[in-house]
């Protein structure tokens, strides 16, 4: 078996090419995933998610339950789970929930089984951040699980509008990631496959039907 | 896991599904030639329609996506980050092992593809692994990784939908990223409905749904997830993947272990380099603003954690790319696997991925395949091409591929792998065309004798000495009068 030291030794050991030196990383790229002068974070955010077929709703704080169980509602969801990063609205969602009779769970405690987790409709989560150029939600395995977002055919994502960064350059290069644990990642819109034909699927592995609560200042 | 392998979520695939998975480790690059393997996707007439719909669209969508932005700018600064990650790649890789150990990933160093096929199959009967879900890796298509599972005894469920079509087919991919490119809707619901034992509605929708009970059942059962990698970040040690489906994020996130094969020269030093790599990547591979799903895995989970692998396995993988580095080809090294070369290349837009004989085609495949495979199987390659540059303009990090391909294609003829009649006849050639009078003179002479053949300035199917070139199209001698 090769081992480490022999393995580099032996990549250590041909000619170099030239080197141009390491990329300035002070200016964003001119590049379509970040935001134009003059956007509007929310606005951009909106767009794109909706472009990459998400449901957007936009609500104020005090609004967020009553939309969220809607959304349940709506898709015909029973079996829900909330992850830990949907504080601070964890507790009146789930109260809602509670109350419009869905079986209500905690993300944590039904994902070490994974016939559970496989049942479950909908899942609800908060996120570390938004990215409005692309339209994305960034999760973290420290908040919302690695599947806790795409398990489950239908996912709903709270985000509070201090937390939208304009585009992949900010997201990277800030400490907006600071926290994320084993894994982060960003999702932008339904699961879909055009493997077949280019015929667009919603859907496929993840959820078909996503939807993002963007949450107004006070 | 509470679960046993039968009381969850899905519908488990039939017993021996999977079969013709035996089959297509044999590459055809050391039986067949380059003609013999086109003229097969050529005499499927869908098959060449579907491959020039899907490559017209993909390269139509890359266009609009950067209009009112300085994309040639943009494309400088990826081939920067490539180029200098390429040419710094041992202290990168230093780095990265360092962070990634850190994470508590456990790093494999594998030299050749039978030491990553050895490598992942000892992981699985060390940690006792029956069951793996697989998300779509092109190295791991480099390495036959599949068969060498099998022979451990291993069950593997390839995820990306196009994947498992190829999978139950016994197929091989057509694209870097559109696997089932040279498929049509009628194939994939004959095979599907096969499966499921009763005839399924022939609708992409009700062929999707039924991959994906079947699907779901493998992830929720899987001991092990195995994915590639589109890229390392150095500073970090993290793995980056992108997928649409999903199925990426569930095969690092479901099973108790992941294991990640990636090619050493998918290194970059920063995250903040993703912020020029991540929008050229999905650019110009599928034309979305973003892929769906972009995930970043920096090691096993951790304490308090709700999901993840207990265990988390990179192999390194190099098989031929370290001999790359610093030489006349290095620059191949610095491909990001778009496949947008191969959208807009008239070559492949033909003949298809199968064509190439390997694993990578169009004009990359061209490239790669002679380099990684040696010029003795795969020398005829360089001549796939017509050296228009298309896949020049396109390539996001800017790769100079007609000029690798021009470079292979002498080092064929030094190489000796020219037959002497060849050399002979370009030799002769090259004298009268670059004397005016004998140039305009043999110009006169084709010219007179096509106009002989051509019915109407076309020269059809039925020419008995162009026969070769009329086969699959005609030739125009002259346009039509107006």
């Amino acid at each position: 078996m090769t081992d480490r030291a022999s393995f580099l030794a032996g990549i250590r050991s041909t000619p170099r090419g030239v080197d141009p030196g390491l990329l300035d990383r002070q200016s964003a790229p001119d590049a379509p995933t970040q935001l134009r002068g003059g956007e509007d974070r929310s606005d951009r955010l909106q767009a794109e998610a909706e472009a990459a077929s998400t449901v957007v709703h936009r609500v104020g704080a005090s609004d967020v339950e009553t939309t969220v169980v809607g959304i349940l509602i709506g898709a015909g969801a029973q079996k829900i789970a909330l992850t830990t990063d949907l504080e601070p609205f964890a507790g009146a969602v789930r109260a809602a929930a509670v109350t419009a009779g869905l079986d209500v769970g905690t993300y944590g405690e039904i994902a070490p089984d994974r016939a559970q987790t496989g049942a479950l409709d909908a899942t609800v989560t908060g996120c570390l951040a938004a990215v409005a150029a692309t339209g994305s939600i960034v999760t973290s395995a420290a908040g919302a699980g690695r599947a806790g977002a795409l398990i489950a055919p239908t996912h709903v994502c709270v985000v509070r509008d201090d937390q939208i960064v304009g585009g992949l350059h900010e997201l990277f290069d800030g400490d907006v990631l600071a926290g994320a644990g084993s894994l982060f990642a960003l999702q932008s819109g339904p699961s879909r496959s055009a493997d077949i034909e280019k015929v667009l699927i919603l859907g496929v592995h993840g959820p078909g039907n996503v939807h993002l609560v963007i949450v107004a200042p006070h | 896991m509470s679960a046993t392998r039968d009381d969850v979520g899905g519908t488990p695939l039939p017993p021996g599904w999977a079969k013709p998975a035996h089959q297509p480790d044999a590459f055809e690059l050391t039986t067949t030639t380059f003609e013999e393997r086109s003229a097969k996707t050529m005499a499927r007439p869908f098959a060449r329609a579907a491959i020039a719909n899907a490559t017209d669209h993909a390269a139509a969508l890359t266009t609009a996506k950067f209009v009112g932005t300085d994309h040639d700018a943009l494309r400088d600064q990826a081939r920067q980050i490539r180029a200098h990650a390429i040419a710094k790649l041992p202290d990168y890789l230093d780095q990265w092992i360092d962070q990634a150990e850190e994470n508590g990933t456990i790093v494999h160093y594998a030299a050749d593809e039978s030491e990553a096929r050895r490598i992942v199959a000892q992981i699985c009967t060390d940690e006792g692994i029956q069951r793996v879900v697989k998300s779509k890796s092109m190295a791991s298509e480099e390495v036959s990784l599949n068969s060498a599972l099998e022979a451990v005894g291993v069950d593997i469920y390839e995820t990306d939908l196009g994947e498992f079509v190829v999978q139950a087919m016994g197929d091989r991919p057509g694209h870097v990223i559109a696997p089932i490119l040279h498929r049509t809707k009628d194939e994939v619901h004959e095979l599907f409905s096969t499966m499921a034992g009763h005839e399924l509605p022939n609708e992409a929708e009700a062929l999707t749904a039924f991959a994906r009970q079947g699907l779901r059942h493998a992830f929720l059962t899987a001991d092990a997830g195995i994915s590639g990698g589109n890229f390392l970040i150095a500073e970090t040690g993290e793995v980056l993947l992108v997928t649409n489906e999903g199925n990426g994020r569930l095969t690092t996130a479901l099973p108790d272990t992941h294991i990640a094969l990636v090619g050493i020269e998918k290194l970059v030093p920063r995250r903040s380099d993703l912020a020029v790599l991540l929008p050229l990547l999905t650019g110009h591979g599928t034309g979305q603003q973003i892929t769906t799903y972009v995930t970043v895995a920096s090691g096993p989970r951790r304490e308090a954690e709700a999901d993840g692998p207990k265990r988390m396995h990179v192999v390194l993988l190099d098989a031929g790319r370290s001999a790359l580095l610093g030489g006349e080809f290095e620059e191949a090294l610095h491909c990001i696997r778009c496949g947008a070369c191969q959208n807009v290349c008239p070559v492949y837009r033909q003949v298809g991925g199968h064509a190439y004989g390997w694993v990578y085609g169009g004009p990359i495949g061209a490239v790669l395949t002679p380099l990684f495979r040696g010029q003795a199987e795969a020398s005829e390659l360089a001549q796939a091409t017509t050296l228009c540059g298309a896949c020049d303009d396109v390539c996001p990090v800017k790769i100079p591929l007609h000029d690798l391909l021009l470079g292979l294609r002498r080092r064929t003829d030094q190489d000796g792998f020219v037959p002497r009649g060849e050399r002979l006849a370009f030799a002769l050639w090259g004298q009268i065309w670059s004397r005016p009078l004998l140039y305009r003179a043999s110009t006169a002479v084709a010219r007179g004798s096509l106009r002989t053949l051509a019915h109407d300035g076309v020269v059809s199917a039925k020419a008995p000495m162009l026969r070769r070139w009329t086969a699959g199209r005609d030739l125009v001698v002259e346009r039509l009068q107006r």
